[in-house]
């Protein structure tokens, strides 16, 4: 059997301890450590579910080795925001019906929060181009572009939340 | 929304004050935060990690299989193969449906001796680790030896083709014959005549299939999985040989079905290895595993002969289908009726004659699929309306209004549908949604396309479809719904609630639905067919009204009135136009427990019940009622390339009634999604039945650079046989988008491409035959 | 995902090399965004022994725009290409392959060297860098050394990096006035997927004719490979459709695409005929 090393991760701002071998991916460790809101689609980077972002920056955990993860700053879906105060994000998404099955949700609003990130007045082209990596199924991804617009609306009227 | 096509009374000052409106759904504030757990996220102590050995050519012998190294390797709980289970097989088969399926085509558990298609099971591992149990899935040997297979429907019905199973390869037949086609034929001024083919079609849902299973104290065996049908537990139970009451199916919101999940697919491994090991067990399929671990959509081969007038009026129809069922028979025989009841569209065609058969090969089997065979039928009769356009030179929505079904008209089957018809309308909304056309620019030239469709809603009346639900409201005013529904993401559930607090006058935010769980929500039927909200919703709204005529009464004899005069809103209830006399709802609650007034109803919603079409001449009712709309698109084409991109996609869909708008805008904006990757990319592609494209950086659907915005344009006939005069969305939102397309492709070009996916590479080789000729 | 191998997580570009250098028999393997490593590992095309990230080591990053040339380090991303308006202003076809290249977490993590060194004949940001002339530096414990991107290709998933060597830098000369650079894939969708026809083309224009021209091919050969047959239809040449003409057929006829799931050899070799054609027309359109 492989070696395998404690390794600390900093997920959604608080240090959370595994043992794991080198192999392990960085969703299959979150996962382990009961993060249940970062999906798995496909382990190969096509569809997007398994986003977090890495230091600000969003990766697909199925490609990240949980290992080089170490010391990073992880964020969940979950660490943006929960059901008492949810992300601007997350409310537009609730409110635009722009979550259906909501399997690939966890993934998308990572990939809208970079997308904010850059482009506080995202254009329709940042918002399409950056989310060519997530799949949706159910959507049409209409009402998710439309819910992202918004979100960056209402976080510049409110001077730039987080 | 009005129109002179309804009956006054249906039109009658209705005023919903929760129903209509687009409220945020109750499932979507867990979902977007990450709160919502799906089957996969359920884990237990003890547990175990299964894995699912498969066979990696898709016609064999299997000569040997040795598992003793896997069973060997530390941390093995179990392997499994056919030699450990009692001679059972396990398929879906449709409760309640009246021999179908021909003898021996069940598909065993796990491979015996013989391997009809790519991927099919030979062993299951559980194990302490996913890890290990990958590691022992290398450890087991096994021989195939090669039988020549058959792959394709034309071949397997040759004299002499490789048998898959049985005598021959025929798999079902079904026809209508109605009129007199020859007269019809001899009428017409013009037949035309073309072969569409329609290719499989992967589900693609974002969550691959899962489950954990574990058996409880009282010896069932529990399992949470994403299903569509919580109703498996019955062949579940029988595949493992215990009672009914032994099995338990809980679901969880489902991460997309479509189809996918309306089969078995996980849950008897699951309950084998749980039963073998007395421990829980968990199985989840890899993207690959899912590619070959459900049934795919069935390709067709659909030959429409039309006779039309110079008018452009049809005078008679011939249609030949051939579906491929693949190499076990799951739902290709309900497919192939669908197929043939569809078959001559919105049109009026008094001379029909239809023959659809379902042909077994050692491709991948095939089974539901959003549409289900209706949806195959739409993409040939829709480019036939076309090409019958082109070749009369007349306009093709005016050709399709000389031959639109109207309302009150009998279709197909004879049947008259009892709801509204507005096909018509939709068109020409969906048509006219197109705005200014887009100009072509060179190399790159535009085109646009109209598609019209029929899809029932609502299960084969001969199958006697039922639902129950449960509805009562508590000691504070907040109400309960429970139903066994699944929620495959379309909103099913948030919709009983809606309908629930319509009727009982409190808001959404009062309301918990519990669902899907076979043991103590009552059994709802399967989330298929477009039945969900039909029949869970007719059934919720049954309940929610009885509970209501009970409440209604008793405020009725508070205030000294007549129960009609009292109407319940905002968590009040109060007698209509007399301001004074008002209550609050927890206060007549109260009064009615303490007086012990039942406060809930559990209601039963049964759906017209028929027999089977006529054998000989497929006359009779199919369906309790059918959905109506159109789909318009406008596409670009690089005729040097062949690419092509869709500029606009418009839908018009004739709902009944809208119980949640952005709910049913969701379903038509993923259906357009759906039908435009059918129609451009979507590809499954097999090389000797071995699946080429088993994952989804070959299997492309369309991503958010792909899609155009969608527009919907929703129209509200009231006249459906669901709740509020609703009918259903969930199919038909994508039966008439790939033809749309289609038709957008052959205008933009001037020659049309008779295969989906239309690919570039397919587009330009047409344009070479064109030119060539 | 089940792929037992040791890790180790250098911090400097010595240690990273003296990791690699120390492979013994064994199958050592660099990794970086690990978005083409992680996915032949997980389907067992690629089983290493030990992988050795490069995750830490800042010295393969970091873009330097010389007055001669650009220097980018091996750990670049394609987001980091995306975010930079000078490579936006001096490689365009850069950022036009970049746009398309996977999804933008594949971008994020996703590096140049990585795309060069994965080998694989539909690496998008080969062609562009072919035709800007790019330079490889290859590092090992022992020695540094540099290459020509157009040398660096020796096969199908061959490459001229020995296994201990890294793709530290790529570089390549400003281009000069009146240059255009242009990049088109086409592929069976538009978002995130492997492309079909790649087709690179940078043409530089003086005194009425054309100086320099530069066509390179994706998916259409073992390997990411420039038409020089191609290109010298047009060197030195005022150019004419007729001569156009004659370059998109030397492209199409000396390409070697094969059938495969995406499309036929056939198909792929009258793209290449028509996108050679429409590049290099609207190149010359745009700088005659």
């Amino acid at each position: 059997m492989p070696e395998t090393r404690t390794i600390t991760l900093r997920i959604n701002g608080r240090e959370e301890e595994g043992r794991f071998p080198a192999h392990r991916t960085l969703l299959e460790a979150l996962r382990h450590l009961g993060h249940m809101e970062v999906k798995c689609g496909c382990e190969k980077g096509d569809c997007g579910a398994c986003a977090v972002l890495l230091d600000g920056m969003a990766v697909d955990s199925c490609l990240t080795l949980a290992w080089m993860a170490a010391g990073k700053e992880i964020t969940t879906v979950s660490g943006l925001g929960d059901l008492d105060a949810p992300h601007p994000l997350q409310k537009a998404f609730a409110d635009g019906g722009a979550a259906q099955c909501g399997y690939c949700i966890p993934g998308i609003i990572i990939a809208a929060k970079a997308i904010i990130d850059e482009h506080p007045e995202p254009s329709e082209d940042d918002i399409r181009l950056g989310l060519s990596g997530n799949l949706c199924r159910c959507t049409g991804y209409t009402k998710i572009f439309e819910a992202i617009a918004d979100a960056a609306d209402d976080m510049r009227a409110e001077g730039g939340a987080p | 929304m009005t129109h002179t096509d309804m009956d006054p009374g249906t039109l009658a000052n209705v005023q919903f004050r929760q129903v209509g409106k687009p409220l945020t759904r109750t499932d979507a504030p867990g979902k977007v935060t990450g709160r919502t757990p799906y089957a996969g996220d359920y884990v237990m102590p003890n547990m175990l990690h299964m894995r699912v050995l498969r066979a990696d050519i898709a016609s064999a012998r299997l000569v040997r299989l040795d598992v003793s190294k896997a069973r060997a390797l530390t941390g093995v709980a179990c392997v499994l193969t056919a030699d450990d289970l009692a001679d059972r097989t396990a398929a879906t088969d449709i409760p309640g449906q009246t021999g179908q399926k021909r003898l021996d085509t069940d598909q065993p558990i796990l491979v015996r001796d013989r391997v009809r298609y790519f991927g099919e099971p030979l062993a299951l591992i559980a194990a302490e680790t996913r890890d290990i149990a990958d590691h022992a899935a290398e450890l087991i040997e096994f021989e195939l030896e090669p039988i020549p297979g058959v792959y394709d429907t034309l071949e397997a019905l040759k004299p002499g083709a490789p048998l898959v199973y049985g005598r021959d390869n025929i798999v079902a037949e079904r026809k209508i014959r109605k009129g007199d086609v020859e007269a019809g034929f001899a009428r017409a001024d013009l037949i035309v005549e073309n072969t569409y083919r329609t290719p499989f079609q992967e589900h693609a849902f974002l969550e691959p299939e899962v489950g954990l299973a574990w058996v409880d104290e009282n010896d069932v065996v529990n399992i949470r999985v994403s299903t569509q049908v919580i109703e498996h537990f019955r062949p579940i139970a029988d595949a493992l040989g215990v009672p009914h009451n032994k099995v338990r199916v809980r679901g969880a919101l489902v991460g997309g079905g479509f189809g996918g999940k309306e089969d078995l697919t996980v849950e008897v491994y699951l309950a084998l290895l749980a039963k073998q090991t007395g421990r829980p067990v968990r199985l989840e399929y890899s993207r690959e595993d899912s590619f070959v671990g459900h049934g795919k959509r069935h390709p067709f081969i659909l030959t429409y002969r039309t006779g039309v007038t110079k008018e452009g009026k049809i005078t008679a129809l011939d249609v030949n289908m051939i579906a491929d069922a693949g190499a076990y028979v799951f739902l290709s025989p309900y497919v192939i009726l669908y197929a043939l009841v569809a078959a001559p569209g919105p049109y009026r065609v008094d001379n029909l004659n239809v023959f659809a058969k379902a042909v077994a090969t050692n491709n991948m089997y095939t089974s539901a699929f959003r549409g289900f065979g209706a949806l195959q039928a739409c993409a040939a009769y829709e480019q036939q309306m076309d090409e019958i356009a082109n070749t009369l030179s007349i306009d093709r929505l005016k050709l399709r209004r000389r031959n639109f079904l109207k309302t009150g008209e009998p279709m197909s089957t004879g049947f008259v549908p009892p709801s509204a018809i507005w096909t018509e309308q939709c068109a020409e909304k969906a048509w006219a949604g197109l705005g200014e056309p887009t100009a072509s620019d060179g190399p790159i030239r535009t085109g646009r396309g109209l598609a019209c469709y029929q899809q029932s809603y609502g299960r084969l009346t001969f199958l006697h479809d039922t639902s129950e639900a449960w509805v009562g409201v508590e000691m504070d005013g907040t109400v309960v719904v429970r139903s066994g529904v699944t929620d495959i993401g379309a909103g099913q559930i948030s919709a009983l609630g809606q309908i629930a607090v319509e009727v009982l006058g409190v808001t959404l935010d009062n309301v918990v639905i519990y669902n899907s769980d076979s043991a103590v929500t009552p059994l709802a039927g399967t989330t298929t067919a477009t039945r969900a909200l039909y029949m869970t919703g007719n059934a919720a709204k049954q309940a929610a009204e009885g509970l209501r005529a009970r409440l209604a009464e008793r405020a009725a004899q508070e205030f000294g009135v007549t129960p009609d005069e009292i109407d319940m809103a905002f968590n009040e209830v109060f007698v209509i136009d007399r301001p004074e006399k008002t209550m609050p709802l927890v206060d007549l609650v109260r009064t009615c427990a303490a007086e012990g007034i039942h406060r809930s109803e559990l209601a039963i919603f049964r759906a017209p019940f028929g027999d089977f079409l006529d054998p000989e001449t497929g006359q009779g009712q199919a369906h309790p009622d059918y959905a109506y709309g159109a789909h318009a698109v406008e596409v670009s084409v690089d005729v040097e390339t062949g690419e092509v991109e869709v500029l606009k996609s418009v839908a018009a869909h004739d709902v009944g009634q809208c119980i949640n708008p952005a709910a049913v805008e969701g379903q038509i904006q993923g259906g357009a999604q759906n039908g435009q990757g059918y129609a451009l990319s979507e590809e499954m592609l097999y090389e000797e039945g071995r699946l080429v494209t088993p994952s989804f950086s070959e299997y492309l659907m369309p991503t958010a650079m792909d899609m155009p915005n969608v527009e919907c344009i929703i129209l509200e006939s009231r006249s459906g046989v669901g709740p509020f005069g609703a009918k259903g969305i969930g199919e038909p939102a994508m039966t008439a988008v790939a033809p749309a397309i289609a038709n957008a492709v052959a205008d933009a070009i001037g020659v049309r491409v008779f295969e989906m996916p239309i690919t570039p590479e397919r587009v330009v080789t047409a344009l070479q035959q064109r030119d060539a000729s | 995902m089940y792929a037992p191998f040791e890790l180790d997580i250098p911090t400097t570009l010595d240690g990273a090399l003296a990791a690699l250098a120390n492979g013994g028999g064994e199958t050592v393997l660099p990794i970086a965004g690990g978005t083409n490593l992680i996915v032949d590992i997980r389907a067992k095309r690629e089983r290493p022994d030990r992988m050795v990230g490069l995750g830490e080591v800042d010295e393969l990053l970091g873009m330097e725009f010389g007055p001669e040339r650009i220097s980018i380090g091996g750990r670049t991303t394609v987001s980091d290409l995306l975010r930079s308006p000078e490579i936006a202003h001096e490689a365009p076809s850069l950022i036009e392959a970049a746009r398309l290249f996977g999804g933008l977490m594949v971008r994020n993590t996703g590096t140049v060297a990585g795309n060069i060194a994965s080998g694989s004949p539909a690496a998008d940001l080969v062609p562009p860098l072919l035709t800007l002339d790019a330079e490889l530096t290859l590092a090992s414990a022992s020695a540094t050394r540099t290459l020509a991107l157009d040398d660096y290709y020796l096969g199908y998933k061959q490459d001229a990096r020995r296994p201990d060597e890294l793709i530290t830098r790529i570089s390549w000369p400003r281009l000069p006035e009146n240059s255009a650079n242009t990049f088109y894939k086409l592929a069976r969708r538009k978002g995130d997927a492997i492309t079909v026809t790649g087709v690179a083309v940078t043409l530089s224009v003086a005194d009425g004719t054309c100086s320099r021209a530069r066509i390179a091919l994706a998916s259409v050969a073992p390997v990411v490979r420039r038409v020089k047959e191609a290109e010298a239809v047009l060197e030195g040449q005022a150019l004419t459709p007729a001569l156009i003409d004659e370059a998109a057929e030397a492209a199409a006829s000396t390409c070697t695409p094969i059938d495969d799931i995406r499309a036929s050899a056939g198909y792929r070799r009258h793209t290449v005929e028509a996108l050679t054609r429409r590049l290099v027309t609207q190149a010359w359109d745009r700088l005659a």
